[in-house]
């Protein structure tokens, strides 16, 4: 066991297809994909060897011209159909003639003819070291159809005979690429370019295809399988499944109840769908599973990913049954997927609902379509192009190259709804259980008189504190959101407890990161869903009206009367059962779940629908099982029984109380559950008169916010629907014994064992004697804050007082005495339970490295001036820069006067919200992070709220004062891994000296990430607990996600070896440092660096008062108010330079303890540390030897065990940068220089390096202030470029853009133009005689100006999707967008001269847009929480049509825009089409301060929300 | 959630910075030293919520981690600021069985309100006022706790000594449903609380109400009754499954000052009880009441004991009031607001002197006192002796443990100095079933700290008696 391990590896990529509509085979066309693929190498990883990638391939038509005269010189039938199989085999003879043997038994069983083998033509020499030594033996097999069967026929045979033989083959090497009598699949672990050499089939005149699908991978590990290069057998896909545990499990659950006459022996498959490998395997399988089933693609495909059809406002109700229909037998497969199949006849693509992976295409008047991620994979001549755009959200795009059709989104959507009466079933059928308010106020009233005098039972019983009652439920009840917390979690995780802890607390959230992005829960509500189906499922190949016998939810989350009307549904299709959760007291907890497990197998087989468990018949004999354990156990059963579809779980219980405990339940398979103690807690609370509305209010305003933060859990891990997480199972454990994970929670993780069934009776037990005491409080428990006698707090006031007590007094004895509180407190993190080997013979002080080297490993978390006050911040870099370290701006920008000056900070954050990000910032850094994630809210954005926006920090942001500051959950250009390698390329063009930083937080598979980022050129890697600090974020992340940083660091540091990355970067652990024992800990387990958040904030005379978010921080640290910064802010560099150096002393010390020299030395020296047994009964059951494992130094040196300084140079050299900056520096005295380039898809970032270099010698002028007004002519200016491109620019054309760069492009751009730009302008413009209409096509991509804070953007033609998210000062015009464009928007102003995507100006606070919306569409795409619509020709402010005019007119001379010209020429007939955009009267802003102060009154305090 | 005063909204995150640090008005010094009244004025609801509302409910409280029993007080302050009073003087007595008393006579400005996060040039919050204020309005307002659930063990417990260790036990004892009587020598209920502390910090009437509550919660008194004297030690064996001692420390430190046997010298305890004893009149034999009128007093020492007897003495209209400490002003073990109080009231401080001897006249009056100088820095002569007039002194170095002589057969052992040895956390003397907490353990010490110790001891009584297992 090891706590890496390489098959979580992640992929991702670049992928296309190109197709000859009529049908017409070519040579041609495959060379031309293959080169196409080539022109996308840098979306794959590469080696520096120039040859080992991750594997690419490509599917072809099966070639007749090519296999016919083969199979025929075998000795095939002329007249019978050919089919023939692409297998990888074991390179040991006897092993591949085994499994050939078996293969040709299965395909004879069908009664079809083996012809007989060919050996696959290859040329080893293309290959890598790792992909010669893992190269299997490439065979080809051939098979006829007997006479007379047909293609399909014979497909769904070889399916069967495929499937049978593989689960027959043990051999782990044996894989069939395809296996299909119309198309076959070439692939390897190959570079694009070498494919063709690597199978010279490939460039063989007589291969032929009009279809040619083909795919290049990105893995995140170096040591790729081979079978894992795609594509797969229909598909090809780019991005990543999230979904998929919920998938592969209700795969398994459906295995039974498939049913279609065209495979009776469907049944007989041990497996739909693969369980482990690669999640777009899986999707493969499914797909070839419906499509061999009898589905056609179009049904199949918009199953399996459909669009966001839930809350679209304009959908068809038509179209929308089928949709729902549809649902009720198929979870979607959702995640960033773009995806193009083909079955050899038809092809197709599509994207995911959110459009989070690009698809680009291109149909030339030759009938060639291509799709691809980018544009301008292949030179085809401009002028032949016919139709240019792109693939949206949920969109589709098809083709039938058999007849020659195309079929777009809306022809497919039309075919489909109305093939059945979905809608006339659906309302027959279907019902929906609503809330009731009389039913609901009934069932209150009921509690209150007759159960609220046990509540204090069922409160002790079900460890509910009074903690938990006034700071989560109340919060909940009067707010409708769950409460903020700030500072972070620093209580021992559930395991390491002294207290008995609800089960729920074991369960950590898993979260997304890097390969798949979180989503905006709130900002993106309009693709996410909760509705919840009752009922059996049932076959989905049969569409007939009694499949839609369901009732429906909105939301798993059950009241009162949900679950009366549940109850009281019809017997026939609804058998409602009910079993008890509560056990007698002397039995043991396993049997007593064993035979819960045995009774609801019995009931479901007895016909029960509803089963109902339920733990509220508690009395002082029993001990209820906790409903997690019983849900677990039961589903598990249910699954192995093959009636998990029968039946819905539904669960009452007094366990559940927040939004993490619904989704652990749903997690682990729950349909439904009913949180009544939870109500009558707020009924409690009502009677007590601490809620500020009516009972019946307060119980909607907690299911509101319960129903939020499930969204957040949900989007944490970038799923949409409840039921694609239902049964996902993604959480990690932390502390609990396999014997619990076996019976229970057999899919999830735990990797250092933990907690006993006995553990747990026993804690339950000890609630249970308190429960039935009168005399016993109930708890207050301490959980979120410092109690006497409640959970321990790491910086509890004992640890505060003498950490601010020793730097007051610079005086080593009294940070002895602090060191002590916190190296001998009682265990509170993993760490506490390793002990140190001193040596026997210490070394000399003088032997042991100086503190000078120590201090240069310390950074300063990142903290953002905005969350900190102007004062602490620089005081911190001032400590940093003093001592050698670094301090972290944060990500709040930070003003330019501090840049080349003490205050200067070193590391430069790089996060969601881009704030301040420009290339002035950037050019300024030392290292530059990337915040992926951080420790106390991984997975989630942040929000400065809007009474610390001051002047200054408005400034700093490019935002206006007291606006909330939204940062996205996801970097809105890192959806997938190859994105975030292009952002680290964005990052290395701009400033080439800085290391880039990637910021990642422990978690399962952190490692995999981890080794990913190290292949995406990063030179450094945070690891960050689940401790780290904040200054704001919801309780439930702060307590329920991340992980300890030990598990993480140390499989980060096994990874990177394994990997033999390690030397290449730089590893930092991050996450409640205080002492020097935390360092050296940290160096044993792996890192090279550290980074410490709250030690130096303490220093600094934070007191830990946890309400950074309130903007009242009395320390004068987390605040923005004036008095207090001024008055009450004592925090001197002088104490956080006492404390590092004091730090560093006690490094110094353990050191020569431990006989080490250096930090160096100690890297991975597991040896040095014991495992201690721990204090209590939980703790002694904890095994950490697999941490100590994985952070082992290896016993071979086959690379290095740390960092040793080199840089993590990429593959691409960035070539036509490097070109322009060499012209212009040439040229660097001429006043206006101008250039001029040829480009291609290939060169990415171009504009970034001299952008860079012009920022750093020239600055930035403040003088010139775009957001402010729209300004016509750039003036004052030291440099003035202008560089004119021809052709199609890759990836962030133009990031970064600096002030006096232009940048003119006649052609095609791909993603992220003008990304983070600042100044400058980038005009986009088509070639000339051209025949499709460039005012409705796509000429950029997604996510264009992302963070934009100043210049211009002229594109005559229309972007992706996420247009000018987060811009911030940036002026555009442009034909039209994408969905979710402007969102998060805080200045600048946008002119959209066409259509606009779902979900426009989603969170915009600041700026404004112009949209002509001739069709009035507006209004039902735009997100309207934040934003007003008013109609330019109405609206009084004559300035707007001024500016717009003014707009335009640049716009046409900068692109030539005929239809801007037309527009222009013709005003006054347009402008009644123009509509303004703009943040909600941005003056009432002010006035509404007050008004949120009355709302705070009542949450809690510490809680409140301001 | 109603507005208390024009514009004042209950919540506002910055309220401790709008509204200062307030105490309620104390009476001009002139008036209060005519009569034994309490100087601090009843402070108003709104100004109690107002003052409440500035608690920051900082992640560390502070205030609750410094207070030797760990009250909730951000919890109780917050349902102060949202007028729930009767839910903050129950949450007070979850944790304190005396808060009314606690919040006139703890140092504050030692404890809770020191630790305050506000009180670094913010001003802390006013802890001990409103603690007092809240608690006296549910005592006026005859709150008690719902004791309804509480089923009676049938144990009981014997407590000897009626003061706050005592009764801090006894209350808990109750609370769990176990009997608790309590014997005390003094005819009222409360030790130095009613006899050492003067009316001014703490008016009797007080300890009555209190005495009333706790017979209400079921703590029987039987007061007058001496242990070892009117009732045997063995007795209380005997009858109960558990008896613990409360008994403080009474045995003045006199320094072995030359010329103590002076009638002219007071030991603090002595005059302060009788000086209660006098005004209250209860008819103790033993005391002996001390009139200082017009007379030039000296008191030694700086601690509150020390403060209780000079503001006495000015209210007796002594001619002057000086207090002499050995050390510096910063040094003072007492409350800073006492001192300031007794300074308002006209007492002369005199500081850095040390009492050599006690001066007197051929007729054994009291004349003077020689002290010499502790500040050696500023010194130049090191042997300077100085000599301040006084008619009366009053000798408040502290107390020294007085065990009772049947301790000693009963198997209670006391360490040299005569403290009676326990082990930690749990009271626990060397004789079986016997407890012990308060002065008669530590020595000296807070009101606050007997509570503390008291609560401990009733904890393991609990625990030994197998009534509550881990309580808490």
């Amino acid at each position: 066991m090891s706590l890496y391990n390489d098959s979580q590896a992640k992929a991702s990529c670049g992928f296309g297809l190109i197709a000859q509509l009529k049908g017409v085979q070519s040579q041609e066309l495959i060379k031309t994909a293959i080169s196409a693929l080539t022109r996308m190498t840098h979306r794959g990883a590469i080696n520096s060897d120039g040859k080992t990638g991750d594997g690419c391939g490509i599917t072809i038509q099966l070639s007749q011209s090519f296999f016919t005269p083969i199979a025929q010189s075998m000795g095939a039938s002329v007249d019978s159909l050919l089919a023939v199989g692409q297998i990888f085999l074991n390179p040991d003879e006897a092993i591949a003639s085994q499994s050939k043997k078996i293969l040709e038994k299965e395909l004879r069983r069908e009664t079809l003819q083996v012809i007989g083998w060919r050996n696959v033509p290859i040329n080893k020499d293309v290959c890598g070291e790792v992909a010669k030594k893992s190269l299997p033996k490439i065979e080809q097999i051939f098979i006829n159809a007997p006479m007379g069967w047909g293609k399909d026929d014979f497909e769904r045979r070889l399916f069967m005979a495929r499937r049978r033989a593989a689960d027959k083959i043990s051999d782990e090497q044996y894989y069939v690429c395809s296996l299909s009598n119309k198309l076959v699949v070439y692939k390897g672990l190959v570079i694009p370019k070498n494919l063709g050499h690597f199978y010279p089939d490939l460039t063989s005149e007589k291969m032929q295809s009009a279809i040619c699908l083909f795919h290049q991978r990105f893995s995140t590990n170096t040591a790729p399988h081979w079978k894992y290069a795609q594509p797969f057998r229909y598909l090809a896909h780019n991005g990543e499944i999230n979904t998929i545990n919920a998938n592969r499990t209700w795969a398994k659950c459906r295995r039974k109840k498939l049913y279609t006459p065209l495979i009776p022996d469907l049944p007989q498959l041990s497996h739909l769908v693969n369980q482990s490998g690669s999640d777009s395997s899986s999707l493969d399988n499914m797909l070839e599973v419906l499509l061999v089933g009898g589905m056609d693609i179009f049904r199949a495909l918009r199953l399996l990913v459909p669009p966001a059809w839930k809350k679209r406002k304009n959908m068809d109700m038509h179209l929308r049954a089928f949709y729902e229909f549809n649902s009720m037998h198929m979870e979607a497969w959702d995640g960033p997927a773009g995806i193009v199949m083909t079955n050899g006849e038809k092809i197709a693509c599509t994207l995911d609902r959110n459009g989070l992976r690009p698809a680009r295409y291109v149909i030339t008047k030759d009938d060639i379509l291509t799709v691809a991620s980018e544009v301008g994979v292949w030179e085809y001549n401009e002028q032949d192009v016919v139709e240019k755009d792109r693939v949206g959200p949920g969109e589709m795009l098809a083709a039938d190259i058999v007849k020659g059709e195309i079929w777009r989104t809306n022809k497919i959507d039309d075919m489909l709804k109305n093939r059945q009466p979905y809608y006339e079933w659906l309302r027959e059928n279907t019902i929906r259980l609503r809330s009731n308010r009389k039913l609901e106020r009934a069932g209150a009233d009921n509690y209150i008189a007759d159960d609220l005098k046990n509540i204090s039972i069922y409160q002790k019983l079900f460890n509910l504190s009074i903690e938990e009652s006034g700071q989560v439920l109340k919060v909940m009840a009067n707010n409708s959101q769950e409460a903020t917390s700030s500072m972070g979690d620093d209580t021992p995780v559930a395991v390491l407890s002294q207290k008995s802890r609800n089960l729920y607390d074991y369960f950590r959230q898993q979260f997304a990161q890097v390969t798949n992005p979180p989503i905006d829960s709130l900002r993106e509500k309009s693709v996410m869903s909760l509705e919840t189906c009752l009922g059996q499922e049932h076959n989905l190949f049969q569409e007939t009206n009694n499949l839609a016998y369901r009732a429906i939810i909105s939301q798993p989350i059950l009241n009162f009367a949900k679950l009366q009307q549940i109850k009281l549904l019809d017997q026939k299709y609804y058998q409602f059962n009910e079993l008890s959760l509560n056990y007698p007291i002397n039995e043991s907890l396993e049997t007593a779940i064993t035979k819960l497990c045995d009774a609801a197998v019995t009931i479901v087989r007895n016909g029960c629908v509803i089963l109902h468990l339920t733990d509220r018949d508690i009395n002082e004999k029993m001990l209820p099982i906790h409903a997690a354990l019983a849900v677990g156990a039961v589903n598990k059963r249910l699954i192995e029984k093959g009636v998990r579809l029968d039946v819905n779980i539904i669960v009452e219980t007094g366990t559940v109380r927040d939004a993490h405990h619904f989704a652990v339940l749903i997690g682990l398979g729950a349909t439904a559950i009913y949180p009544y103690l939870a109500l009558q807690t707020i009924n409690q609370l009502h009677l007590d008169n601490n809620l500020q509305s009516g009972l019946i209010t307060a119980r909607d305003n907690y299911f509101k916010s319960l129903k939020k933060g499930l969204l957040k859990i949900l989007s944490k891990m970038g799923i949409s629907t409840i039921a694609s997480y239902r049964n996902a199972c993604l959480f990690e454990i932390i502390g609990l014994h396999q014997s619990v994970m076996d019976l229970c929670f057999y899919r999830m993780n735990s990797r250092i064992g933990g907690a006993t069934f006995d553990d747990l009776h026993n804690d339950n037990l000890k609630n249970h004697q308190s429960a039935y005491n009168d005399q016993m409080h109930i708890q207050r428990s301490g959980q979120l804050k410092y109690v006497h006698g409640g959970e321990y707090h790491s910086y509890n006031p004992d640890v505060v007082s003498l950490l601010q007590k020793a730097v007051n007094s610079a005086d080593i004895s009294d940070y002895k005495l602090f060191a002590k509180a916190v190296n001998k407190r009682p265990v509170a993190t993993l760490r506490d339970l390793m002990g140190l080997k001193l040596a026997d013979k210490p070394l000399q002080d003088s032997q042991v490295e100086a503190t000078g080297e120590i201090l240069k490993r310390f950074d300063s978390a990142a903290m953002s001036i905005g969350a900190l006050s102007p004062e602490a911040h620089e005081a911190l870099a001032i400590a940093m820069n003093t001592i050698g370290g670094r301090s972290n701006s944060g990500e709040g920008g930070e003003d330019p006067k501090r840049f080349n000056t003490l205050k200067n900070s070193k590391i430069k954050q790089v996060a969601s919200g881009r704030f301040g990000v420009s290339a002035h910032y950037l050019v300024h850094a030392e290292v530059i992070q990337i915040k992926v994630a951080q420790g106390a809210k991984p997975g989630e954005g942040g929000q400065l709220p809007g009474n610390k926006v001051t002047m200054e920090i408005a400034k700093l942001r490019n935002a206006s004062v007291g606006t909330t500051l939204i940062s996205p959950p996801p970097h809105h250009d890192i959806y997938s891994i190859e994105d975030l390698s292009q952002l680290i390329f964005d990052l290395k063009q701009v400033n080439p000296k800085a290391l880039i930083s990637v910021k990642l937080v422990s978690g399962p598979g952190v490692g995999t990430i981890a080794a990913g980022v190290a292949k995406a050129y990063a030179d450094m890697i945070t690891i960050a607990g689940h401790d780290g600090g904040t200054g704001a974020s919801p309780l439930s992340s702060v307590k329920y996600a991340g992980n300890p940083w030990e598990l993480g660091l140390a499989e980060t540091h096994q990874a990177l070896i394994e990997n033999n990355l390690r030397d290449k970067i730089c590893l930092q652990v991050d996450g409640g440092l205080k002492t020097g024992l935390d360092v050296i800990k940290g160096a044993i387990l792996g890192a090279d660096s550290f980074g410490f958040g709250t030690g130096p904030m303490v220093a600094l005379g934070c007191k830990y008062l946890r309400i950074c978010h309130l903007n009242n921080c009395a320390t004068g640290i987390a605040t923005q108010n004036k008095t207090l910064r001024e008055f009450h802010f004592h925090g001197l560099p002088e104490k956080v330079i006492c404390y590092f150096k004091f730090v560093a002393d006690e490094v110094r010390y353990w050191l020569a303890k431990l006989g080490a020299k250096s930090l160096d030395e100690l890297i991975g020296r597991t040896d040095l540390l014991e495992l201690l047994t721990g204090d209590t009964s939980k703790q002694s059951h904890l095994d950490l030897s697999d941490i100590l494992a994985a952070a082992k130094r290896p016993d071979s040196q086959i690379s290095a065990a740390h960092y040793l300084h080199q840089r993590n140079q990429p593959f691409d050299k960035g070539l036509l940068n490097e070109q322009i900056l060499k012209d212009f520096k040439s040229l660097e005295s001429t006043k206006n220089i101008s250039l001029k380039y040829q480009i291609k898809n290939y060169d990415r970032s171009v504009g970034a390096k001299v952008s860079g270099y012009i920022a750093s010698n020239y600055g930035f002028n403040k003088g010139h202030d775009s957001s402010k007004k729209y300004d016509k002519n750039i003036n004052d200016q030291a440099v003035r470029l202008k560089i004119e491109f021809k052709g199609v620019a890759g990836q962030s054309f133009g990031v970064w853009n600096h002030q006096g760069v232009e940048l003119s492009l006649q052609g095609d751009a791909n993603d992220y133009v003008g990304k983070g730009m600042s100044g400058g302008l980038i005009s986009i413009y088509p070639t000339g005689n051209i025949q499709y209409i460039p005012s409705r096509s796509a000429i950029i991509g997604n996510t264009c100006l992302y963070g934009a804070s100043g210049g211009k953007l002229f594109a005559a033609g229309q972007a992706g999707e996420r247009f000018a998210v987060r811009n911030s000062g940036a002026i555009t015009v442009l034909e039209g967008v994408g969905d979710h464009a402007c969102e998060y928007m805080t200045g600048g102003v946008v002119v959209i001269l066409g259509p606009v995507g779902e979900n426009f100006a989603a969170g915009m606070t600041g700026g404004k847009a112009f949209v002509f919306d001739d069709f009035e569409l507006l209004e039902q795409k735009a997100n309207l929480e934040t934003i007003e619509i008013i109609s330019l020709a109405e609206n009084v402010n004559e300035e707007h049509e001024e500016e717009l005019k003014q707009l335009l007119q640049e716009h046409i001379e900068k692109t030539g825009s005929r239809w801007v010209q037309k527009i222009v020429d013709n005003f006054d007939n347009y402008i009644d089409g123009f509509k303004v955009v703009v943040p909600k009267v941005t003056h009432k802003n002010k006035k509404a301060e007050p008004l949120k102060l009355i709302q705070s009154i009542s949450s809690v305090r510490g809680s409140r929300h301001v | 959630m109603s507005e208390i005063k024009n514009k004042y909204v209950i919540g506002d995150a910055l309220s401790f910075l709008k509204e200062s640090r307030k105490l309620a008005p104390k009476r001009k010094a002139k008036s209060r030293t005519d009569d034994f009244s309490e100087i601090y004025q009843i402070k108003k609801e709104s100004d109690l919520v107002i003052q409440a509302d500035r608690c920051l409910d900082c992640g560390n409280p502070y205030c609750e981690w410094k207070c030797p029993i760990h009250n909730y007080i951000p919890n109780w302050l917050e349902l102060v600021a949202n007028q729930q009073f009767d839910k903050a003087a129950a949450l007070m007595h979850q944790t304190n069985p005396l808060p009314e008393i606690c919040g006139r006579v703890c140092p504050q400005d030692r404890l809770c309100e020191q630790a305050c996060t506000l009180n670094t040039g913010l001003g802390a919050v006013t802890i001990g006022e409103i603690e007092k204020n809240i608690a006296d309005f549910a005592l006026n307002n005859d709150w008690r706790p719902d004791l309804s659930r509480v089923k009676n063990t049938g144990k009981k417990v014997a407590i000897v000594g009626a003061g706050p260790a005592g009764i801090a036990c006894a209350e808990l004892l109750v609370r769990n449903g176990v009997r608790a009587i309590v014997f005390d020598k003094y005819p009222e209920i409360g030790g130095l609380l009613t006899f050492g502390i003067p009316e001014f910090k703490l008016e009797k009437s007080i300890l009555v109400k209190r005495r009333i509550f706790l017979e209400d919660l079921g703590v029987k008194f039987v007061l007058n009754t001496e242990i070892g004297k009117d009732k045997h030690i063995q007795d209380l064996q005997n009858e109960f499954d558990g008896v613990f001692l409360g008994m403080g420390t009474y045995r003045a430190v006199d320094g072995n000052l030359p010329g103590r046997e002076n009638k002219g010298v007071i030991a603090a305890l002595d005059y302060l009880i009788g000086n209660v004893n006098q005004q209250k009149n209860y008819q103790m034999v033993d005391s002996h009441y001390y009139d200082l009128k017009n007379k030039n007093v000296i008191v030694l020492g700086g601690g509150d004991t020390a403060m209780d007897c000079v503001r006495s003495a000015v209210r007796q209209k002594a001619k002057s009031v000086t207090c002499v400490y050995r050390k510096t002003e910063v040094e003072m073990p007492g409350s800073r607001t006492e001192v300031k109080n007794a300074k308002e009231e006209g007492v002369k401080f005199i500081f850095n002197l040390q009492p050599i001897a006690i001066k007197s006249s051929s007729n054994n009056k009291l004349e003077s006192i020689d002290f010499e100088r502790t500040n050696f820095d500023v010194l130049k002569h090191k042997d300077e002796v100085v000599n301040l007039q006084a008619e009366s002194v009053i000798l408040a170095f502290g107390f020294r443990a007085n065990p009772a002589k049947w301790f000693e057969q009963s198997g209670i052992s006391t360490d040299t100095s005569g403290l009676v040895s326990t082990l930690p956390n749990t009271g626990k003397t060397t004789a079986t079933n016997i407890y012990a907490g308060g002065d008669m353990v530590s020595g000296a010490d807070l009101v606050v700290t007997a509570i503390a110790q008291g609560r401990g001891a009733a904890k393991q009584i609990l625990n030994d008696l197998e009534v509550l297992n881990d309580l808490f």
